[in-house]
């Protein structure tokens, strides 16, 4: 793992994007960011998940590929839906015996599968999956942990993870107008 | 075959199910467009990552299509059949081979990526072009993934 960028700071900012992703080395293609931005808000503002419950997928995802900006990161809507910092913790070893509802942790169990040989999904999973969520719902969530993922493995290749960091609360992505 | 008791309309199995959520699909068939609209990169050098992380991740699907504009800017099914040898196959450019060892990073370890291994692809695309390379891995990663865990494998339409 490496904290030290791996490519030099972009030239110039990309309105519309977040401070933090405005200073990443993402805005050296500012189209492609533009396009994320708004993927990005679409899925977390617009969707038809409960904004815990991808807050429970992308934690997952980020305590797994060891992301220490998307490990620390806190998305505000998330906690004003009840993930707690209490909660938050929580994903992580041990998260079968823990205060997670039954549902948070179907999604963990989903996220591991994705994450590690998304050919291995058991019918079991997939029952447990159609209990807990529709289908519309598991392709978002689906979705968002292709993203999740992808994104952190970005932030980890290109050297882009803070040296420390606190656990940080900030605003749930929008969808640009 | 999906095990989701629903899908949408749509041209492929793909699309069929991240139909279920219009929006996001739109959002992101834009998203991956520009990747081959722009050409941040060769066509060539990104399809044969895609083509590399589908080998890695065992996804027919995204094995048995081919992507038009890397088809039109030359790539031939000889070369393709050379991937899985890359590291010794006379076929693949410098830049083809630092981006495909990338890609195979990317994938199955990313904390092992060195400096190196970036410094070999930012030297041939410069710092644009190597994000929009990562960028690209992530896209290919996530939703060959995507498409696997949800059973949407039959082949979709070259974009």
């Amino acid at each position: 793992m490496s904290t030290t960028p791996r490519l030099p700071s972009p030239p110039a900012p990309v309105g519309g994007a977040s401070d933090a992703i405005n200073r990443s080395v993402l805005a050296y293609q500012p189209e492609l960011l533009r396009a994320f931005v708004r993927v990005y808000g679409t899925l977390w503002s617009h969707g038809v998940v409960d904004q815990a419950t991808k807050e429970v997928a992308r934690l997952r995802n980020a305590r797994t590929t060891d992301c220490r900006y998307c490990r620390n990161v806190r998305f505000a809507g998330a906690r004003a839906a009840g993930l707690s910092e209490g909660l938050a913790a929580q994903i992580a070893e041990g998260f079968e015996e823990s205060e997670l509802s039954e549902h948070h942790k179907a999604v963990i169990r989903y996220a591991d599968v994705f994450l590690t040989d998304p050919t291995r999904l058991g019918d079991a999973q997939r029952a447990e999956m159609l209990r807990c969520f529709t289908p519309s719902q598991i392709v978002e969530l689906t979705a968002g942990l292709a993203l999740f993922m992808g994104f952190s493995k970005i932030a980890v290749v290109l050297g882009q993870e803070p040296e420390q960091m606190p656990t940080t609360v900030v605003p749930t992505p929008t969808r640009p107008a | 075959m999906t095990w989701l008791p629903e899908t949408a309309p749509g041209a492929t199995p793909f699309d069929q199910a991240l139909g279920l959520c219009p929006d996001l699909r739109a959002d992101l068939a834009a998203f991956q467009d520009l990747f081959w609209t722009l050409r941040p990169v060769d066509p060539i050098v990104l399809e044969l990552c895609r083509l590399r992380v589908a080998q890695i991740l065992g996804c027919d699907a995204e094995l048995a299509r081919r992507s038009a504009p890397a088809v039109a800017a030359g790539l031939t099914e000889e070369k393709i059949a050379a991937l899985d040898d890359w590291r010794v196959s006379g076929a693949f450019s410098d830049l083809e081979r630092a981006a495909l060892r990338v890609a195979e990073t990317f994938v199955l370890d990313p904390h092992g990526m060195s400096d190196a291994d970036v410094g070999a692809v930012s030297a041939r695309l410069g710092p644009a072009g190597t994000v929009a390379l990562v960028e690209a891995l992530a896209f290919f990663d996530g939703f060959t993934r995507f498409r696997l865990i949800l059973g949407v494998g039959a082949p979709g339409a070259a974009r």
